[in-house]
């Protein structure tokens, strides 16, 4: 199966802070990858540095199989879709009027405005004002601008942040369909085990920075049958970490 | 780069930038214009506004060049959409496509007042020949200044969350280059300071007037137009943009 992002002993340092140390990832072609580890392990920083938006210290990141740098970046970037922290806004102006801009920068269709936000149940608030939207809204608004141009690879970090539970299902499926529904690879963050359990077909673990396991989420399930997925994870995060 | 400028028009819906320019521009007319005009001023009106204007443009122009960069830059870090637009274009695209819409909208001031200036000289009634060579000259060096303020301003602005340290640089910058112009005997002063160009560059000196006879003796005369810092400001915008668009894409988000 072709690896649509691979990266090569990635490796951030702020100051004197090892934040992402050696990261080897690697991530299938229309799969859904879980990218699992506790509150500040390192996943945030990662995705930064598959986005360009942080520089890596050290390694290398291979997206589509290009070698991701100054000259390739804008080439790569323009398939990828991503939602990280928190949703990227103008309070100011309407849900609509924001995908409105984002359509006319990435250069995609018209309609797909109509599709995305259809897709995230947001048609019926598109004409409000996003400083007036609640955190789910936002978060919704978020997901439909990563959508927008219907992307190769999707990057999502804490999707679900701020979601009711219905809006957590709703959204679990909506990730759960994509790479059906549209061939898209996802990559999705979380520090929640049981969120991750359900969606993804392969998981890494990270803590400290470091990778701690890598593969199918199968496997990760079948390493001793005598323990628990959370527990299996506390032993690879290590138990004074919280999840 | 024109699906970016059209971005840029979408994003500023109803913040209302191009008004701010117009208010901040009357303004600056009315402090211009406020007082009577008559008899020697009248004379000599087309010269006593290229004299005074460069002080109202070193206050408000910058002023405005500091509070329409910081308008348009705010609303990128207030909802993180800097880091959004970040991870999908070109960071240097990103930087040029602001500036030159904020560009846009301080040149749209520089013109405006500058007609403005013009058409309410003859409103007021001055008699004298209107000198239409000057007044371009007045122009370029009225122009120029603010493009150089604007492109320290606009990188301050995206490239420094906290907007505060971009209103502090303009509001003492805008401050200072006015002192510069109060202070005759140290004309280096204006010289060293961006903000105090729109004086250094001024080509019209005023001789003659007295707190008695104010005007009745006056008269004013053309002075050597300063090629050489004309020349400076270009070098300095240049490096500006250069350093602060290299800063700009070296940004983590």
């Amino acid at each position: 199966m072709t690896e649509t992002v691979k990266t090569y002993g990635l490796t951030k340092r702020y100051g004197d802070v090892l934040s992402v140390s050696n990261l080897s990832m690697s991530v299938k072609e229309e799969r859904i990858y879980g990218f699992l580890g506790p509150n500040g392990a390192g996943k945030s920083t990662t995705l930064k540095m598959l986005l360009d938006l942080a520089r890596p210290t050290a390694g290398a990141i291979d997206i589509f199989g290009r070698r991701l740098s100054g000259r390739t970046r804008n080439e790569i970037l323009k398939d990828i879709g991503s939602l990280i922290e928190s949703p990227s806004f103008y309070g100011h102006l309407t849900g609509e009027e924001n995908l409105r801009i984002l359509q006319t920068v990435l250069d995609v269709p018209r309609e797909n405005i109509e599709k995305v936000l259809s897709i995230v149940r947001l048609d019926k608030q598109r004409g409000k004002k996003v400083s007036a939207y609640s955190l789910g809204m936002k978060q919704r608004l978020g997901l439909a601008g990563a959508l927008l141009s219907m992307p190769k690879l999707l990057i999502l970090d804490e999707p679900t942040n701020g979601l009711d539970p219905a809006g957590i299902q709703e959204i679990r499926e909506l990730i759960h369909s994509l790479p059906e529904k549209y061939g898209m690879t996802v990559i999705v963050s979380s520090h929640l085990l049981p969120e991750i359990d359900r969606l993804a077909d392969d998981v890494g673990i990270i803590a400290n920075g470091k990778m701690m396991y890598q593969g199918p989420l199968n496997s990760l399930h079948e390493m001793d049958h005598s323990k628990s997925l959370e527990e299996i994870f506390l032993d690879l995060t290590g138990k004074e970490q919280s999840l | 780069m024109i699906r970016l400028l059209k971005s840029e028009y979408l994003k500023t819906r109803r913040r209302f930038v191009f008004l701010t320019a117009i208010v901040m521009t009357l303004a600056m007319l009315a402090w211009t214009f406020h007082g009577s005009f008559k008899g020697d001023t009248l004379r000599l009106g087309w010269m006593l506004l290229l004299y005074q204007m460069p002080l109202a443009n070193t206050v408000f122009m910058s002023l405005l060049s500091m509070i329409v960069a910081s308008r348009l830059c705010d609303l990128e870090h207030r909802g993180a959409m800097v880091r959004k637009l970040a991870s999908a274009i070109d960071k240097g695209k990103i930087y040029d496509a602001k500036l030159l819409y904020g560009l846009a909208v301080v040149l749209f001031a520089v013109v405006f007042s500058w007609a403005a200036t013009i058409a309410l000289g003859y409103y007021k009634g001055f008699w004298a020949p209107f000198p239409m060579k000057l007044y371009l000259f007045y122009l370029l060096f009225t122009a120029a200044p603010t493009v150089v303020i604007y492109i320290l301003q606009h990188t301050l602005s995206i490239c420094v969350k906290n907007q505060t340290v971009s209103f502090f640089t303009g509001a003492l910058g805008a401050f200072g280059g006015m002192f510069a112009l109060y202070l005759q005997n140290l004309p280096w002063l204006r010289r060293i300071l961006i903000w105090g160009w729109y004086g250094a560059l001024q080509f019209v000196g005023l001789w003659g007037w007295t707190k008695e006879s104010r005007y009745a003796d006056a008269y004013f005369e053309i002075m050597p137009f300063d090629w050489i810092l004309f020349g400076v400001l270009i070098a300095a915008g240049a490096a500006i943009y250069i350093l602060g668009r290299a800063w700009f894409k070296r940004k983590e988000f």
